[in-house]
């Protein structure tokens, strides 16, 4: 920005790199998305989107056309007088002014008849349609092409920055961002207004061109508001920033006010539009800015989507974190003997103790009379008896874990500010098991119970007629060897363990009657193995409700870093630049 | 909070609906915390300490602020008001740094602006000898207050409007031409305190700047603007503090306030009703529940299951009758029963000395089983899960809180609550015992006839034995011992089995009173607190809103 009459000739190869750098910057601003919930997370999402417009709005459409008119956005509060401002600057009425607040709601661009080209849809602002009649629609752009105003420059009526009207201000900070120069109006009563000075502390961090018009302010006062306003902006680092007093005064049927309260401000602009080398200085210098401030503020959004990518994995980490020590305490309770109590001891008992075992080894066609008897009475065998007891208390224990699981994966989650809000978009039932989980609990069991069956069906090939193998059944040798599943890690040892040990020695020994020690050793491994996986496979399918949630939100662990190194790219495109000025 | 409470029952004693409304606030915000938002309840707590502290003071006193934009105009509209010059005028913004104070009539005042936290160099009072001009009494008891602006770069005018706007009883907002749309005042104050509506007034201050045929037009833009905010009655007030226009108008508007002494009830009643709507929104209106005792059995008969009860009830059951059983029948019979082999040693599998307490024929006596805790963890949750059917999502959350939290000990607690019930499955009946007794006596007959008949028919003196009824006596005992016998053991086997069930029936009530204890302990107490609390939050709600 030293060199001004450079600027206009720098276009070339350096622009060329900046544009490529630019764009490849919004690419990579694009694919950093911020969607949890951290502390600071608004902000960030804010400038993100604000760095997003600026992109799309000034500083790529303004590379590409530095040649461009230089376009003087005039802003400020609701009630200031911009647009009668804009009318008197003009010399006749373009934009409406009026008592009623807001009064701009749509956004006017007045150039020279011969800029008219510069300002095509594509250009600037490319989201606002363009209009040529006035209209209320904040969506709308209306170009006014006026002899009275020079060319290399065009004046934008932009609407207030703190009128009650929210989408007036969003748009008002949308127009400020794609102008070149601030034509910042206020007046007596406004300029200590808080929200207007956050806009121009902005435009200080962002060295944008600012010149401030204090107007509306009675001739009385207007030695002591200026000098006042003067020091408030050289306190606020705009000391560079000229300052226009146009003085309160009637303003005619067309709601203009005299041309000669207006001189100086227009006299300034002329003088701008005249000296194409000033224009491009003031050009250069807000670009500058902007790209700068682009730059600089990409590093905060950068740190934030990294913290989001942490936090998903952090998010995922307590999820994973819950279900696999639920998953543990799972299988464990399913080996230690947790599961012979109750009733499938009892059951057990009753199937080893007093009844149908010991009647079955009493007569060796005791099996076929308790078939007959059952199917009499309609009485279900007692080995199946244990097989539905097994099943009910296998379901009851992975539906607890379950239940244990969800409530603490979203217990920690709820600690987190990013939690809560993802868990709010799961619905209510996240923190409890799936509802299908019982349905689908009792399958994976039942399969199991039939896998074990066809286990020992397999196994007892050679052995169908021995008269143990008999005595007993395929069903009643499946039993047992689930019963010597469940206690697998439980010892003999312990008052607890115990009658469950018993219980478990009893049907080993049962097992190693018929099948020899070393074949029960393997399939009482087998079938535990396979017991494990069915429980694995639904612990990962409850979990895989709150993988999905982080999924989800797609976000990307490359995108900070490659954010980053956009923005790297984009200021050594920028020192090289400024070093060939040199 | 009891404090407050205590605070708020005095008023109520007074017979003041405010107070009832704030009690009931009171009582709300107390059970909600800590199972709403807290935020949300230290605001409702907030507003019923301020309410209560506010109604304490004069109520002879109506605070009035004004409030409005940096140059809108306050202080002159203040001073128009107080006819003083007391508020600094100027046209550098902002200009008013800190309240001022003016009050007419100062019986009791004093403490009230103490309360307001208004500094004695800031107040002035109408009926000192500042008054120099004669008027109307009118506005005796108004404190007028003139704020600090809401918008300005001072941060710190915020903060004391913010404190400020939260303790005057009615407000006059102050809007300009400029500055009638500004987001400030619309999004920060109007619109949020637009359950206040009815102790606001706008007014429009620099009319004189606009037009006479435009002002109508404004006062209608500003209609609409205030109507956004929800707030489309407020009365609005078009002024020149400058010029004196519509000064009456306002003065007469705070008069007519002020004389029926409803603003300073009306405006802690809004606070009431505006915070109490919010806990309500929070809260859901779900209608009150207790746990009803059907709901509690089903819960106590499932955990009772769970912690194997009807098992220990059938041991118990099995082993009374096992022991009577022995004890009553025939010794004979049972003694040849044990000579049966055990048909596992068929197997050729040897259990050695564990095998009969295996397989729960020697295990006489019941051992209570472990506890399952899967079942029982389910239908505490299920219990939850139907108690908190219908309620908002904290007070479901609080509810199945309450019955989990204590579920890591239910399961030892059942196991030691159960293991400390006495079965009576050891003592042997009374009964029994004697039946014992004159089972071996019949026993013992029967073996001294037997070897009386034998001796005799060895000796040959058959003949000669003493004969009762035409059968020799040796006969006599051997037979009717042996007869005897096995007839009692038949006749005592229905009695063995009424013992049985009666004593098993006396276990499980007792069994199922302990499991009953631990269940009301650690789960159906909590439970009943919080929809205890969730009552208590409805019925505070309720009066607050009545």
């Amino acid at each position: 920005m030293s060199a001004r009459h450079e600027a206009s000739t720098d276009v070339g190869s350096g622009d060329a790199a900046m544009i490529t750098a630019l764009v490849r910057l919004r690419g990579a601003l694009q694919a950093a998305t911020l969607p949890l919930d951290l502390p600071g997370a608004d902000e960030a999402r804010t400038s993100h989107q604000e760095m997003v417009d600026q992109l799309e709005d000034y500083v790529i459409p303004r590379v590409m056309t530095v040649d461009a008119p230089l376009l003087a956005v005039v802003g400020g509060s609701t009630g200031a007088g911009k647009s009668t401002l804009v009318n008197t600057l003009v010399g006749h009425r373009v934009t409406a002014s009026g008592v009623l607040r807001p009064t701009t709601r749509s956004p006017v661009l007045v150039h020279h008849p011969e800029d008219g080209h510069w300002f095509g849809q594509d250009r600037l602002l490319p989201d606002l349609r363009r209009v040529d009649h006035p209209t209320n629609d904040p969506d709308c752009l209306q170009l006014v092409a006026s002899e009275t105003i020079p060319q290399g420059l065009a004046v934008l009526d932009a609407p207030d920055v703190d009128s009650v009207d929210e989408q007036n201000r969003a748009l008002a900070a949308q127009l400020l961002a794609a102008g070149d120069l601030w034509l910042f109006v206020t007046s007596a009563a406004r300029y200590a207004d808080q929200v207007p000075w956050t806009f121009l502390k902005q435009a200080a961090d962002r060295s944008t061109a600012v010149a401030i018009v204090l107007d509306r302010t009675a001739p009385e006062a207007v030695q002591t508001v200026s000098t006042h306003l003067a020091r408030m902006l050289a306190a606020r680092g705009l000391k560079d920033s000229p300052l226009f007093v146009v003085h309160e005064g009637a303003v005619d049927d067309e709601g203009l006010l005299p041309a000669g309260h207006v001189a100086e401000v227009r006299g300034w602009l002329e003088s701008l539009a005249e000296d194409s080398g000033a224009r491009s200085a003031v050009v250069k210098q807000t670009l500058d800015g902007a790209i700068r401030s682009l730059t600089h503020h990409v590093h905060p959004v950068a740190d934030a989507a990294a913290a989001q990518v942490e936090a998903a994995e952090h998010l995922l980490r307590l999820s994973d974190q819950a279900y696999s020590d639920a998953l543990t305490r799972a299988l464990h309770a399913s080996a230690d003997g947790t599961l012979l109590r109750g009733e499938v001891l009892a059951r057990w008992q009753e199937f080893v103790g007093t009844g149908e075992l010991l009647r079955s080894l009493e007569t060796k066609v005791g099996w076929l009379r308790d078939r007959v008897v059952g199917a009499v009475k309609g009485k279900p065998a007692q080995a199946e008896r244990v097989t539905v007891a097994v099943e009910s208390g296998l379901e009851l224990l992975v539906l607890e874990h379950a239940e244990e699981a969800a409530e603490a994966a979203e217990r920690a989650w709820r600690q987190l500010e990013a939690g809560v809000s993802l868990l709010g978009t799961a619905g209510p039932d996240i923190g409890r098991a799936s509802r299908d989980l019982r349905r689908r609990a009792e399958r994976a069991v039942r399969e199991w119970q039939g896998d074990v069956l066809d286990m020992v069906r397999a196994e007892g090939e050679g052995k169908r007629t021995t008269a143990r193998f008999l005595a007993l059944g395929v069903n009643g040798l499946s039993v047992a060897l689930m019963v010597v599943v469940f206690s697998h890690t439980a010892g003999l040892t312990g008052a607890e363990a115990g009658i469950a040990g018993g219980s478990a020695a009893l049907g080993q020994k049962l097992l190693e009657a018929v099948f020899g020690d070393q074949a029960v050793r393997g399939m009482a491994e087998r079938a535990r193995q396979m017991l494990e996986e069915r429980i694995t496979g639904l612990f990962a399918t409850e979990q895989a409700r709150y993988t999905a949630l982080v999924e989800g939100l797609g976000l990307s662990s490359e995108a900070p870093e490659a954010l980053r190194a956009a923005a790297r790219r984009v200021d050594d495109v920028r020192f090289s630049s400024a070093q060939r000025e040199h | 909070m009891t404090s407050l409470l205590e605070g708020a029952k005095k008023l109520v004693t007074r017979g003041s609906d405010t107070g009832a409304r704030l009690e009931g606030l009171g009582t709300a915000a107390e059970a909600a915390r800590g199972r709403l938002d807290d935020e949300l309840v230290e605001r409702a707590a907030t507003v019923v300490e301020r309410g209560t502290s506010r109604l304490r003071l004069s109520a002879a006193h109506t605070v009035v602020g004004i409030a409005g934009a940096t140059g809108s105009g306050k202080s002159s509209t203040f001073n128009a008001l107080t006819g003083l010059e007391l508020s600094a005028v100027g046209v550098r913004r902002p200009t008013t740094s800190w309240a001022t104070a003016c009050v007419w009539g100062t019986e009791g005042a004093g403490e009230l602006l103490e309360w307001l936290g208004i500094p004695p160099r800031h107040q002035t009072t109408r009926d000192s000898m500042l008054d120099t001009r004669r008027e109307s009494n009118a506005l005796e008891g108004v404190v007028l207050l003139d704020l600090p602006d809401h918008d300005s770069t001072e941060v710190a005018h915020h903060l004391e409007v913010d404190r400020l706007v939260a303790l005057a009883d009615m407000f006059v907002w102050v809007l300009d031409p400029q500055k009638y749309a500004d987001a400030a005042i619309h999004d920060r104050y109007l619109s949020p305190m637009r359950t206040h509506a009815d102790v606001m007034v706008v007014v429009l201050n620099h009319i004189d700047t606009v037009p006479e045929d435009r002002r109508e037009a404004m006062v209608d833009d500003i209609r609409r603007l205030l109507a956004a905010d929800g707030i489309p009655d407020v009365p609005i007030i078009p002024i020149s503090a400058r010029h004196g226009i519509g000064i009456d108008d306002l003065k007469g508007e705070i008069e007519k306030r002020v004389a029926d002494k409803r603003m300073t009830a009306g405006r802690i009643e809004a606070d009431v009703r505006a915070a109490a709507a919010e806990l309500r929104a929070a809260a859901g209106d779900a209608p009150t529940r207790t746990l009803s005792d059907d709901r509690v059995d089903a819960l106590e008969s499932a955990l009772a299951e769970g912690a194997g009860v009807p098992a220990i009830v059938e041991a118990v059951e099995r082993s009374t009758r096992w022991r009577a059983g022995r004890a009553t029948g025939w010794p004979l019979v049972s003694w040849v029963g044990r000579l049966r082999p055990d048909p596992l040693k068929k197997l050729e599998i040897d259990l050695g000395a564990d095998a009969k307490a295996l397989r729960g024929q020697g295990a006489t006596s019941p051992q209570a089983t472990a506890v399952q805790r899967a079942r029982i963890d389910a239908e505490v949750r299920s219990l939850a899960d139907d108690v908190s059917t219908g309620l908002a999502a904290p007070f479901a959350d609080s509810v199945r809180r309450a019955s989990t939290a204590r579920l890591g000990e239910v399961g030892d607690r059942l196991d030691d609550a159960l293991r400390t019930v006495d079965l009576d499955a050891e003592r042997l009946p009374v009964w029994a015992g004697a039946v014992r007794v004159l089972q071996w006596l019949l026993v013992l007959t029967a073996l001294v006839g037997g070897a009386w008949s034998l001796a005799a028919l060895v000796s040959g003196g058959l003949g000669d034995l003493p004969r009762t009824g035409g059968v020799a006596l040796p006969l006599v005992l051997l037979g009717g011992g042996v007869i005897l016998g096995v007839f009692l053991g038949l006749v005592c086997r229905g009695l063995v089995a009424a013992t049985a069930r009666s004593r098993a029936a006396a276990a499980d009530t007792r069994l199922r009173k302990a499991v009953s204890e631990v269940a009301d302990e650690l789960v159906v107490a909590p439970v009943q607190a919080e929809l205890t609390a969730y009552t208590s939050l409805r019925t505070g709600l309720d009066r607050a809103l009545s």
